[in-house]
């Protein structure tokens, strides 16, 4: 017994310190969780940036759904990363430990920035995310759904429906189309009914008007009438479901665009329908540098080096993902007639929606909070009016507002 | 009595149906192309086989790696757990001393603390120890359990105290004993303890998550979960993983289970 405990004693020893041996190189490390192709398109820059100025930065994967988590342990344990890939609320959550970035790159040449309390740029943007609607092309003609393409007249939410709907209990078709559950993926259509969520920031709201109701009862309807399927509300991964083939539509956001690279079928982005106006959302994924790291400057060196044009449009050129660089001309290659109808979304959307929606990052905890109403719109066992659901957001939303 | 007979076996069939049946699926499912995997009519085995989702799991990361690292966390700290475990049980079971009742309830009352809450503290202390993104931060602390030691403990009490005066009497020392009497009776529960731990080590997700910072050191679960994204799962890819992820469970169970039985039955412990 002992001759065997001794030998495996010495067998573990040696893979131990094979595998622990101290790897001996400085670096910094990237926290990074990815969708798609975005990774590998920021480790051939990171491989780049290696090559100019020999510093190595690890590109760290985590999962999105710990990701929140695994960074606030490090920044408690005083292990804080040098860099992270954030969401607005990352920057919301942990902006008191994110180093402000006026002074390392030109500001002025971006969209989507986010301020902390001090009126500082506290990210670099990397890119825009915007709402779309994606298209199963190969279902939609062999049934004789009309659709409009970019420059067509728009078409109306009931339009849309009365299309769709020919997709209803067809062979191969599950449903007519699928709709992400999340805030972003819903707010686009109060949007379009002309609906602020705040009327004055933060005491009064929009959101119990009746061209909200309208809106929401709309999506309820949806839902029982089976021209969306529940089933995302219990799987929430409309995009593996859309991948099936077995649907019409998608209402997403252009991170599909690389997602859809291999889909089996033809698909295409075409214009959303409208209410009363065309809105689409802006979100979108910086980059932060972190206080505590023990190498600030070199991680503020990397972001205004990925700042610059060329580094800047080969990510969002490589993934591809709408650029918030202004006067950026990024090549989105076989992609470009897709993001063509993304820009014109944009284009078409009032500034005072986009301003309305960035009241986020003033509140904490609001996105969850109409993520759970979207989620609570489409639940089978929701026995609430489209008014009564509005009202809940609504008093909840002025519970969380800085001035209640 | 063979009315009974039929029944158990009925019984345990069905049983085994339920259990097996969520791997098997898994299994199956990971042959599948994406569009069986999310039909709206499921079945069971795929009509269209393919190795695809393998073939994409494994082009996103350094699984030889990964693997490697999560053989090398599991096996190292079963083997400290062992040694570790069976020795506290052993003296915990076998040698009176002051207050030992109430360090074994000390013991059995950090069962109670859930990882999630002790999480920031012992970070602080793996980062004291120099341990942090080493992985030698999974394979220490983890290592000495209080389910171990109770388990060990349990077992050991059924060990007649007569044999091991019997050694003393005979002039052996307290560490032949412990080597040559008390570990080959032990036999059994050793079994279990290796089972249950290596299962722990393997299947860990939220330890290593906080433990390690390197993507070189990241164990097998760790690289699964990052098929996870904002916006949507790689189910597909998974699936692949998972069912890869399966097979070492699979040969130690297969090596250990008759060991593992009787240690499960005679220590009173269950899974």
């Amino acid at each position: 017994m002992k001759k065997v405990l001794f030998m495996l004693f010495a067998v573990l020893s040696v893979l131990v310190l094979v595998g622990c041996k101290d790897e001996g190189v400085t670096e910094l490390q990237m926290l990074w969780w990815s969708d798609g192709t975005e990774g590998d398109v920021m480790q051939t820059l990171l491989d780049d940036y290696l090559e100019e100025t020999g510093i190595t930065i690890e590109l760290v994967p985590i999962a999105y759904n710990d990701y929140e988590a695994r960074l606030a342990t490090m920044i408690s344990g005083e292990e804080a990363p040098a860099l992270a890939r954030v969401t607005e609320g990352h920057l919301n959550n942990f902006k008191t430990q994110i180093l402000p970035l006026d002074d390392v790159y030109d500001t002025s040449g971006f969209t989507n920035l986010f301020y902390n309390a001090d009126g500082d740029v506290i990210s670099l943007p990397m890119d825009i995310t915007a709402n779309g609607l994606f298209v199963n092309l190969d279902l939609l003609d062999a049934n004789g759904v009309n659709y409009p393409e970019l420059g067509d007249p728009v078409w109306t939410w009931a339009e849309f429906e009365t299309e769709m709907l020919k997709l209803k209990d067809k062979a191969g078709v599950t449903a007519p189309g699928l709709f992400d559950h999340q805030g972003h993926r819903f707010m686009p259509l109060l949007y379009q009914n002309g609906v602020k969520i705040w009327s004055t920031p933060y005491s009064a709201s929009n959101l119990k008007s009746t061209a909200a109701v309208e809106v929401v009862q709309m999506m309820m309807d949806f839902y029982e009438e089976g021209f969306l399927p529940l089933d995302t509300y219990v799987t929430k991964n409309s995009a593996s479901l859309f991948r099936t083939g077995q649907y019409g539509f998608h209402i997403s956001g252009n991170w599909n665009v690389s997602g859809y690279q291999d889909l089996t079928f033809d698909w295409a982005v075409v214009p959303m329908p409208k209410m009363a106006n065309r809105a689409t959302i802006l979100g979108g994924k910086s980059l932060a540098a972190f206080d505590g790291s023990g190498a600030e400057k070199e991680a503020k060196d990397f972001i205004a080096w990925m700042s610059e044009g060329a580094q800047h449009d080969a990510y969002t050129g490589g993934v591809p993902y709408l650029t918030p660089r202004l006067g950026a001309t990024v090549n989105y290659g076989n992609f470009a007639d897709q993001y063509a109808v993304f820009l014109d979304e944009i284009a078409n959307t009032n500034e005072m929606y986009v301003q309305d929606w960035l009241n986020q990052v003033m509140i904490p905890g609001m996105y969850p909070l109409i993520n759970q109403f979207v989620q609570d719109i489409a639940d089978p066992n929701n026995t609430k009016t489209a008014l009564q659901l509005l009202t809940d957001l609504e008093t909840a939303l002025k519970a969380a507002a800085p001035t209640s | 009595m063979k009315k009974m007979t039929v029944a158990n076996y009925i019984i345990a069939g069905i049983l085994v149906f339920i259990f097996l049946m969520p791997v098997i699926y898994i299994i199956s499912s990971s042959f599948k192309p994406i569009n069986e995997l999310f039909s709206s009519t499921p079945t069971f085995f795929p009509i269209q086989w393919t190795l695809a989702n393998y073939g994409a799991a494994l082009s996103r990361g350094d699984f030889a790696q990964y693997i490697f690292n999560s053989f090398l966390v599991a096996i190292s700290s079963t083997f400290i757990a062992v040694i570790i475990n069976t020795m506290s049980g052993y003296a915990l079971a076998k040698f009176r001393f002051k207050f030992d009742n109430v360090i074994m309830l000390v013991i059995l009352s950090t069962i109670m603390l859930p990882l999630e809450v002790i999480m920031v503290p012992i970070f602080s202390v793996l980062k004291f120890f120099g341990l942090y993104n080493s992985l030698w931060a999974l394979i220490i602390p983890p290592a000495a359990t209080p389910t171990g030691i109770f388990l060990m403990r349990q077992y050991l009490l059924t060990i007649p105290d007569e044999i091991i005066q019997s050694a003393r009497i005979d002039g052996a020392s307290e560490g032949r004993i412990f080597f040559s009497i008390i570990l080959p009776n032990a036999k059994p529960a050793i079994a279990t303890l290796a089972i249950f731990s290596f299962m722990w080590r393997w299947n860990d997700y939220v330890w290593p998550l906080i433990a390690i910072s390197s993507p070189r050191k990241y164990t097998l679960q760790l690289a699964i979960a990052n098929f996870t994204g904002e916006f949507g799962t790689d189910y597909s890819s998974i699936l692949a993983m998972s069912a890869i992820s399966m097979i070492p469970m699979l040969i130690v169970f297969i090596i250990f289970q008759r060991q593992f039985v009787q240690g499960t039955v005679e220590s009173g412990m269950k899974g």
